[in-house]
């Protein structure tokens, strides 16, 4: 069954970005979709004004660092404020960049690649390298998915996340060939326990100078020695390995399937809708004509897609700041409540928990979530602008609270929630912002 | 006895479970902060019918607590075989000193960081299982927990092992608790999942009135399926998580069940790092995470809650590098945090007969990688821990020169020790749960 305009509209917003504003929606069903979606895709390594407006913070080099860590005590303590604050200051611009930007979709995309290739701060701890990669996902995200892996493998945050920086010929470490494989590109199944040897061999002595971030290989510690991996005779190099991997006829349905997953609604790599995309995505493997090719698919638009996800905590909060028309100033400058939010909802960015990245849809349902999701909101409506509900008339305010938040319509019982709650926006805001429509995306 | 699960639902609560729901959402209208738990559960027992055990807790008068230690804890550096030869060989540099290992017996010796659960073996409350695994592994972390929490090798994608408990016998989320944001595949039912309680006080933000909106927000028949049930579910028992533990959480949020406030910490976790950097760079170090949520734990159990499982977890321990270091700050977190746990409880009854299990998706490679850290393995090590444990080994400890691809083989199937512990704990038939008759460990 396929929604009407204005729910195909709102669905698109919410999917490919963060929500849709009322002038935004109502500009869509004139436009119509597919103009819509030229108009959200065209975005893609186009300038943000909005989001370049929040200014990223300056990090100390890790070279200042190691000096730090070789020091006494006081000076390790202080070294080690200084990377939290630093981490903090991170997340608070990233999260701050997500309310400002004007170009939702690439920002959008920037995040699903970070739970994509997950790296966390806790055990990369350079702030700056973090940002590093964030620049690359804003820069090469989406283009061709083999590049944009050759670049992610050998930046630092992988190269230290995956240990991939620290192995020698005689005893290769498997973790980075492993999640190439299992979690980046091809899926489980795909590959034997022998494909995963021939590639660690094959990564063996890549290096990475922790006060520069450059990347080398160590001719010393490198196994030169011919892998078979995949089939494909004679491969030495981790680039090679890259090569073949993503652009297997696993990972043409691998990657579909897990754009799929995050856009529309949880699939397995061989499901339907992922052979169906992989013939077109095979051609270029371009992350780019990949979304296009979901949104556009005729199943996107579908109840099916339309019931098919939770917000993760990230776009939930987002999603809420924007809507409320909250200054992405104030939450680069006072980040503490809407980190401390993520936190208690078990997403903090740039510190996903593991390589799996974050769980879906009902991991993010539990009671501990609903509660801090409650609080979240009491607090966010008493400092937030509401004004299109307050200024609405009583009995139009359930309609007009639906539109503020990019939801078409409300169940029967949340409707009679809300229609109770008229006489006090903020708490019929507050009442919408926790109703499982608006927790769902 | 293990009761069968045909019992009527709820029957342990003593009342249907509409009207007990009813009970509790007056209960919250009326700001429950003056209704303490044990007198609502006393309330609860009086209208009882054919609970004569009192009805609280599980059965057996037991409650199981899991602790889930994420990433592949390297079983073969924490119940070392230090006497066998093959041991420094086999590991190299990553052997721990002999002389610093904690004596067992029959050639093992635990590792040196771990104090307290030594104190618990000599006590005979520790049982160290051997062998612990699954067939035809394929050494993926997500894969491979996702098997030991649905405990399905074959198709590890549906509800967890004791998520069915709960389907099965339509229990009350409250029957099982997950501490921490999110509720991990275990506790997952279809049709129910578990509570999930964060440290600190539950406070609703909202008045009596706003109370009762989001209610009838929630009021989505249990029958419904689909997302938007599944959240209007899980604000709905956001009411009675708020109504049955609110108070206990309220009057125990500063209290320190565990003693180890000024206690030697151990270093830093990442996860811990990160969740304090994200909480404001508090005073929250690695070590509490795990004790931490051990204290929620303590004072829920302490209060006599019903809920009859609860859920923990410690990450961190994919030492793929640097090994030793990594280790050497985790068990202590891990020793530290569990064996604080049980002093704490062992003053009650319930306390006393409360049984702790600690697993780990797979074990590590035999043989170090170059850096310094060891590869995803098989067999492992689990600990079963409590009063009520007969303590010793089980099973027979794989071979270290017999490997597969560099790896000890598994010889018990991991589904014995959940056999073991649905019976013996949970007071059910496992093979309900497990698909099959596994035979149980005699750790119990």
């Amino acid at each position: 069954m396929s929604l009407d305009p204005t729910a195909s509209i709102a669905l698109l917003y919410r999917r490919l970005g963060f929500g849709a504003s009322a002038d935004e929606l109502s500009a869509g069903v004139t436009a119509g979709y597919g103009s819509t979606v030229d108009t959200l895709l065209g975005g893609l390594g186009q300038p943000d004004p909005g989001g370049d407006a929040i200014t990223p913070p300056t990090f100390s080099s890790p070279l200042a660092g190691r000096a730090a860590l070789r020091g006494d005590v006081a000076a390790r303590q202080a070294y080690e404020r200084t990377l939290r604050a630093e981490a903090r200051e991170l997340m608070a611009w990233w999260v701050a960049r997500m309310v400002a930007t004007t170009n939702p979709v690439q920002e959008k995309l920037i995040f699903l690649l970070h739970g994509h290739f997950p790296t966390a701060i806790a055990k990369v701890r350079y702030a700056s390298f973090m940002y590093g990669q964030n620049q690359l996902f804003r820069t090469s995200g989406a283009g061709n998915f083999t590049q944009l892996t050759q670049a992610v493998a050998v930046d630092p945050a992988m190269l230290i996340w995956l240990d991939a920086a620290t192995d020698k010929a005689s005893d290769p470490n498997e973790n980075f060939a492993r999640e190439l494989m299992e979690r980046f590109t091809m899926g489980l199944g795909t590959y034997t326990e022998a494909d995963v040897r021939a590639a660690a061999y094959c990564f063996t002595g890549w290096r990475l100078d922790l006060r520069t971030g450059a990347f080398s290989i160590s001719a010393l510690d490198h196994s030169n020695a011919p892998q078979t991996f995949l089939g494909h005779a004679g491969v030495n190099s981790g680039t090679q390995v890259i090569d073949i991997a993503t652009t297997t006829g696993a990972s043409a349905r691998y990657v579909p399937s897990a754009l799929w997953s995050h856009l529309a609604a949880p699939v397995t790599p061989t499901s339907p809708i992922a052979v169906e995309l992989s013939a077109g995505y095979a051609a270029d493997h371009n992350v780019g004509n990949l979304l296009r090719a979901i949104v556009t698919n005729p199943q996107f638009t579908s109840a099916a897609t339309a019931g098919g996800l939770i917000k993760q905590p990230v776009e939930y909060v987002v999603g809420a700041l924007r809507a409320l028309s909250v200054k992405a100033a104030d939450v680069q400058t006072q980040p503490d409540a809407i980190l401390g939010t993520l936190a208690g909802l078990g997403q903090v960015v740039f510190n996903p928990p593991s390589v799996g990245g974050w769980g879906q849809n009902t991991y993010w349902l539990s009671t501990a979530a609903a509660l801090i999701r409650w609080q979240f909101a009491s607090r966010l409506v008493r400092v937030a602008d509401i004004s299109p509900v307050q200024d609405a008339a009583p009995n139009a305010r359930v309609e007009a609270v639906g539109q503020l938040l990019s939801v078409p319509t409300w169940s029967a019982a949340t409707a009679r929630a809300l229609s109770s709650a008229v006489q006090s926006p903020p708490d019929l805001v507050t009442l919408a912002l926790v109703s499982p429509e608006y927790v769902s995306n | 006895m293990p009761e069968t699960t045909e019992a009527p639902p709820a029957r342990r609560w003593g009342i249907a479970p509409m009207s007990r729901r009813r009970f509790l959402s007056l209960a919250a209208l009326g700001g429950a902060a003056g209704v303490a738990g044990p007198l609502l559960w006393e309330q609860l027992s009086s209208t009882t019918t054919g609970a004569s055990k009192g009805s609280l807790g599980s059965s057996t008068g037991r409650t199981l607590v899991l602790v889930t230690l994420y990433g592949g804890n390297d079983g073969l550096n924490t119940v070392i075989p230090y006497k066998d030869p093959m041991y420094a060989a086999a590991r190299g540099i990553l052997a721990v000193d002999p002389t610093q290992v904690l004596e067992l017996s029959e050639g093992f010796g635990l590792h040196p960081s771990m104090p307290r659960l030594h104190k618990l073996w000599t006590k005979g409350h520790l049982a160290i299982v051997h062998g612990v695994g699954f067939a035809d592994p394929n050494y993926s972390h997500f894969e491979s927990m996702d098997i030991w929490q649905t405990a399905e090798p074959s198709d590890p994608t549906g509800s967890g092992w004791l998520g069915r408990w709960m389907d099965k016998v339509r229990a009350d989320p409250l029957r099982a608790v997950a501490i921490g944001p999110t509720v991990p595949t275990l506790l997952a039912g279809e049709r129910v999942q578990a509570a999930a309680v964060a440290p600190g006080p539950i406070r609703l933000p909202g008045t009596p009135l706003d109370v009762v909106r989001y209610r009838t927000m929630a009021e989505i028949p249990r029958t419904e399926s689909g997302l938007l049930a599944d959240a209007a579910h899980a604000n709905a028992d956001l009411l009675e998580v708020r109504s049955v533990f609110g108070p206990i959480m309220e009057k125990t949020a500063s209290s320190d069940p565990l003693h180890l406030t000024g206690a030697a910490k151990p270093g830093g976790t990442g996860a811990a790092n990160a969740l304090a950097i994200a909480n404001g760079g508090g005073s929250q170090s690695a070590a509490d995470v795990l004790s931490t949520q051990l204290s929620v734990v303590a004072n829920l159990l302490l209060a006599d809650v019903p809920s009859e499982v609860f859920s923990v977890e410690l990450g961190g321990f994919d030492t793929h590098t640097n090994q030793v270091d990594t280790q050497a700050a985790l068990l202590p977190e891990l020793d530290t945090a569990v064996g604080a746990f049980l002093d704490a409880v062992s003053g009650t009854k319930r306390g006393r007969e409360t049984v702790v299990a600690i697993y780990t998706e797979f074990g590590r490679r035999v043989g170090a990688n170059a850096s310094a850290g060891t590869d995803h393995g098989w067999a492992n090590v689990l600990f079963v821990a409590g009063k009520p444990v007969k303590g010793g080994f089980y099973g027979e400890p794989p071979s270290l020169t017999k490997l597969s691809e560099g790896n000890q083989v598994y010889n018990l199937d991991f589904r014995r020790v959940y056999a073991t512990l649905l019976e013996q704990v949970i007071g059910v038939d496992p093979r309900d749960f497990l698909g099959g008759r596994f035979a149980p460990v005699a750790f119990l």
